[in-house]
Formats: C-alpha cells, sequence, structure tokens
C-alpha cells in the first residue's frame, strides 16, 4: 500500500463560466452549495488565479458557501490581450456576472491586494445591495499613499542595462524572462521563514498565466485622482475588515491605516506578517474570516 | 474612531495540545521526564499509544504533529529519552544502552498506570520498540517502525567500528561527519549535514529548524557517549529478537530515506510479515513531512487491532 498525494483537500460542488458581452469566459467554482452566506474569493489576477485560497477553501466551505473564480488572464478562464479587457469595469463586471451566474444575490467579497481588493471596493460602492461586507488582505487601494520606494525605482516601459532584483518588473524583463521576474517578485513578498511551498505555488500559478494578459492589464489607466478614490472608498456602507502585514513589501501599511480611517474599518495589523497572510498564515486567515463573518450573521439577527 | 488589533503570536502558541499531565521518574539517579494527554487510568475502549523517543540528538517535541491528533482518539504517553529535552544527560555510556531505555519505557507505563500500549519508535526508538515487543510482549498491543535504524543490511551512513567514529581527521565532509572529533570541532556543520539527510523532501525548512533547536539542548559528549552504548548491533540479534515478536506490527518507511534507506525498512517488514507503508517520496521523519498520512495511518493500525484478552 501507499499513501497517495491529493492536490485539493476539497472539490468544487459545481463550476462554470461566465461570460462577458464580448465573449470571454471567466470560470468559477461553488464549494458548499448548501451553506449561507456566501463568500466570494476574488483572485488575484491575472498574476495569479483561484488556487490562492486553497489554504482557506477547505476549510470556508465548512461554514459557508464559497464562490471562487479565475481572473480573465489565468488559470481557466480566456486570456484575452486586449488592454480594454482588463479596465476597471470589466474587472468588477466579472465579479457581478460571477454572482449572477452562481445565483447569488449578495455575499460577503475577501480579496488580496490591489487586483483583489480594489474591485471589491468598487462593486461595494456601486452595488451596495450585494455586498455584505468585504475582508481586504494586505490592503490594495491604489493611491490611498504612496508606494514603496522600491515599487518605482525602476522604469516599467523603457529597456533596463540590467533586469535584476525590482528591476524585473519591466515589460521587457517579462517578455524575456517571465518565470524569473516571478521567482524574484514573489520571493521578494513572502520574506518570512518557512515560505518556499508558498513561493513555489505562487510562481507556478504565475506562470500558468499570460504575459500577454499581464502587458495589458498593466498598461490599463485608472483614471482617477487621488480624491476620486477616496470618495469611492467613503461610500462604502458594508462593514469592512482590513487585514495587513507589518513587514508587508508589496503594499505599505500606510495603505490600510488610511483605508481604516477613512472609513472607521477595523484593522488588524499582524506583526511580523509579509504580504501573502491568507497563503503563510492560513489558520489566522481562516478564522479571522469566518468570525467576521459571524459577526455580520449576529447584526442581521 | 479605528479599531485596530494588532496579533502577534501568544508567547505559548507553539502548541496545539497542552499535556494533561506531566511528570518524572528516577532510576538509577537517572531523572527521566514523561508527558500524558488523556486521563490518569486507562479507559475501556480507550487504547493507549506510548510515542518512543529517537537518539538523543532531537526530544519528544519530535511528535508534534501526530499528538494534537492522537490524543483526540487515544491516550498518549510521551517522554524525553535520556540525553536531552527535559530528562537528565548522565555522564557514563553504559546509561545509554537499549536496555536502559526499554527499562525507561516502562517506568513510563508503570507510572502511568498503563498495563499495555500501542508502541511507536522512530529510527533508533525502534531498538527499544522491538525490544518491547520481543521480551516484553504483555506490555505491548502493536508495533509501529517509522524510518527503522536496526541493523539489518550494511548501512551507507554511519560507521559502526569505534575506531573509525574517533578518527581525526583534516576536514569533514559527507557522512565522515559523523565522527567524535567532527561534532567537538563544528556540531553545527554536523546537524546541517545531518538534518539535511533526514529531510530531503523539499520545503522542510521548519522540521529541520526544529530538529536543529532540539539538538542544542543537547550536546556533542552526550551525544558521543550515546554512540558508545550497546545495544542491538548486529543482524542475528535482530533475526533473533524479531522471530520472539508475536503482536501486530506496522512498518512505515519513506522511500527517499537517505539515512537509511527504503530497502531496509522492506526488509524488516518482510522479516516480521508485517504490512508496510511506503511514504512516496518520504525522507527519514516522515512523520513530521507527511503527518497526516502518517497519523491515519497509525489510527486504521491501532483501531484494527484485536481486542486484548486479559
Amino acid at each position: 500500500m501507499a499513501a497517495t498525494r491529493h492536490d485539493r483537500a476539497r472539490l468544487p460542488d459545481r463550476d462554470g463560466w461566465a461570460t462577458d458581452h464580448d465573449g470571454v469566459r471567466v470560470h468559477w467554482e461553488v464549494y458548499g452549495e448548501a451553506w449561507s452566506p456566501t463568500i466570494v474569493l476574488l483572485p488575484s489576477a491575472p498574476i495569479v488565479h483561484s488556487r490562492q485560497w486553497k489554504g482557506q477553501v477547505p476549510y470556508l466551505a465548512r461554514h459557508a458557501r464559497v464562490v471562487t473564480f479565475d481572473g480573465r488572464g489565468n488559470g481557466r478562464s480566456d486570456r484575452p490581450t486586449r488592454v480594454a479587457a482588463y479596465e476597471q469595469a470589466r474587472i468588477v463586471g466579472d465579479v457581478r456576472r460571477v454572482l449572477d451566474a452562481t445565483g447569488t444575490e449578495r455575499a460577503v467579497l475577501v480579496g488580496l491586494c490591489g487586483d483583489g481588493v480594489w474591485p471589491a471596493i468598487q462593486l461595494a460602492a456601486s452595488e451596495p445591495d450585494r455586498v455584505l461586507g468585504i475582508v481586504a488582505f494586505a490592503v490594495g487601494v491604489p493611491l490611498l499613499s504612496p508606494p514603496h520606494p522600491w515599487r518605482i525605482a525602476h522604469s516599467f516601459e523603457e529597456e533596463l542595462p540590467r533586469y535584476d532584483g525590482w528591476a524585473t518588473i519591466n515589460r521587457h524583463a517579462w517578455r524575456r524572462d517571465y518565470e524569473g521576474f516571478a521567482r524574484f517578485f514573489f520571493g521578494a513578498i513572502n520574506t518570512e521563514p518557512h515560505s518556499t511551498k508558498v513561493v513555489e505555488d505562487v510562481v507556478a500559478w504565475a506562470c500558468e498565466g499570460s504575459v500577454d494578459a499581464m502587458l495589458a492589464d498593466a498598461e490599463v489607466d485608472l483614471g482617477l485622482a487621488r480624491e476620486d478614490v477616496e470618495a469611492i472608498v467613503r461610500s462604502v456602507r458594508c462593514p469592512m475588515l482590513l487585514v495587513h502585514g507589518t513587514e508587508d513589501h508589496c503594499q505599505p501599511p500606510s495603505r490600510a491605516h488610511r483605508l481604516a480611517a477613512l472609513t472607521g474599518a477595523q484593522l488588524v495589523v499582524v506583526e511580523g506578517a509579509d504580504h501573502m497572510i491568507p497563503a503563510r498564515h492560513p489558520i489566522l486567515a481562516n478564522l479571522l474570516i469566518r468570525d467576521f463573518v459571524r459577526s455580520l450573521e449576529a447584526a442581521e439577527r | 474612531m479605528v479599531a485596530t488589533r494588532s496579533i502577534a503570536p501568544p508567547p505559548d502558541a507553539s502548541r496545539a495540545r497542552h499535556p494533561d499531565a506531566t511528570g518524572v521518574i528516577e532510576r538509577d539517579g537517572v531523572r527521566i521526564a514523561w508527558d500524558r494527554y488523556g486521563p490518569a487510568e486507562p479507559e475501556d475502549g480507550r487504547r493507549t499509544i506510548l510515542l518512543t523517543p529517537t537518539w538523543s540528538i532531537i526530544h519528544s517535541r519530535f511528535w508534534k504533529a501526530q499528538i494534537p491528533y492522537l490524543a483526540r482518539h487515544y491516550r498518549v504517553l510521551t517522554w524525553d529519552g535520556r540525553g536531552n529535552g527535559r530528562s537528565d544527560r548522565p555522564e557514563d555510556a553504559a546509561a545509554y544502552d537499549d536496555r536502559q531505555f526499554v527499562d525507561d519505557a516502562m517506568a513510563v507505563l508503570d507510572a502511568n498506570a498503563t498495563s499495555s500500549a500501542v508502541v511507536v519508535g522512530l529510527s533508533m526508538g525502534a531498538h527499544w520498540t522491538l525490544l518491547l515487543a520481543a521480551d516484553h510482549a504483555e506490555r505491548v498491543d502493536g508495533a509501529v517502525f517509522i524510518g527503522m535504524s536496526l541493523p539489518l543490511l550494511a548501512k551507507a551512513g554511519s560507521p559502526r567500528v569505534t575506531a573509525e567514529f574517533f578518527e581525526e581527521r583534516d576536514t569533514y565532509e559527507g557522512w565522515d561527519r559523523y565522527n567524535a572529533n567532527a561534532w567537538r570541532r563544528d556540531y553545527d556543520g554536523f546537524l546541517d549535514f545531518f538534518f539535511a539527510q533526514c529531510f530531503t523532501e523539499p520545503h522542510s525548512t521548519k522540521p529541520i529548524e526544529d530538529c536543529v533547536r532540539w539538538a542544542h539542548e543537547t550536546d556533542p559528549e552526550t551525544l558521543i557517549r550515546t554512540d558508545l552504548a550497546s545495544g542491538i548491533d548486529d543482524r542475528p540479534t535482530v533475526d533473533a529478537l524479531a522471530a520472539r515478536v508475536r503482536c501486530p506490527v506496522l512498518v512505515i518507511h519513506g522511500t527517499q530515506d537517505a539515512v537509511v534507506g527504503f530497502r531496509h525498512g522492506a526488509r524488516f517488514a518482510e522479516l516480521l510479515g508485517a504490512r508496510l507503508l511506503a511514504i512516496e517520496g518520504g525522507g527519514h521523519i516522515p512523520l513530521a513531512r507527511d503527518p497526516v498520512a502518517v497519523n491515519l495511518a497509525l489510527r486504521s493500525f491501532v483501531d484494527s487491532l484485536p481486542v486484548r484478552r486479559p
């Protein structure tokens, strides 16, 4: 007899695609169909896909109905390469279309970093009836505070003499050696000891994506000033829980503090944690999500 | 008003499960510290599992991924082997003979009013598990051997000749580091090498870090004494002991074990007519790197044991 290794602790109850008016298909999965409320785990796409939540799905699906989806540009979803396909309205639209396709009237939205958190906040601002609450890890709301200096130390567009370290966040470096970029980047934002598995996983997911999709996504113009972003976050009415590591090398903790100050959201600061708290500290992340969801239910009663 | 809370690991968060009782037995002036998870007295229908120590380079915390799970289903007893943890570090080599560990095991059972238990051993722990099963059958409901290090086949690794163990060299590389002088000169160098051999699986930084920390709770002189101690030293002794084992046996061995090759475990299972669980890709200490597979195997083995006749 031999012990077999299983890739997934929990398989989805059902899955399907949500399609936009351009025919771009986004793949979703539902776990724990019988439970309520629904928690939607947003992807940090297109750089990675829904497997980023592998430490959450099996636990949360024992307590709630869990919906995951692959963002356009990675996983089982389509990989359009037009810049317009990655505009914020399309990304937020994908969240709405997944809610519709899965028969989800309202949900708690959970996201990590800018690609997960910012769409959740925009949907809560524009369609408050559909969002019960938001859990934001590594709070990535653009412009709320300056980025880490190393994130803007090198040009993204120009050819550089060398591509190493943070200079790998560069369109030419991506074309030449995307995996090299991924190894550097995910190593640099997962600096806690014993993160080798997290880094290996996330690099592999990044390599399933598309450099063309990443480049298209990178060209999207936010089209907002800081005042506009602040006005959007102030208009959010649902409860929010913010979780940020003191050692986050991707998103500065100041963004979480600023968002908390603007919205009155509860902020949990995790001492010593880097960027990918749900992957590196799954028990902590899972209990925070569970307790937040329970607090919403208690408030409804 | 902003509600901010800061989360840092609580100081005592390193254990998922704390012992229900802890105690010390003393034999010939050597104090041995034990832990019990579960009630003072055995209960009907609830087996006791005795998790034996291994080589004194580490102590009973190496069972950390088994204890919380097993303690939900069984009574669990552990103790720190002489030479590490909260137990004494006697200064004569004879105090580390295999027989001493066997007598410690029985004293721990006695101190916990336990007439018999399922005995589980890792690596060196196989020596004491085998001696208990062969010569104290009334106390052993079943025996599990994980990464067993009994001298069955010629070993690639550690030298068994004392002269070799004390040989002076300019430098020590690879398995030559298994040497008294190498330990005295560069204990950390040996630990890094040895635990890298123990954990050949990817993503093993945490168990390696744990083991190195536990190894720092003892010292080279103590480990040299453990190596000079006597016990099961040859194949005929293993054969003779194995022939006397009557209880059910499970052998668990990693297919990539770089300390004691998988074929040793397979041969031992054959010798005992025991079931063999091969941990695919597993190293020498699969209980740390594949805890779920090992825990489930232990549970299904324990639950399959026949009811013991009084």
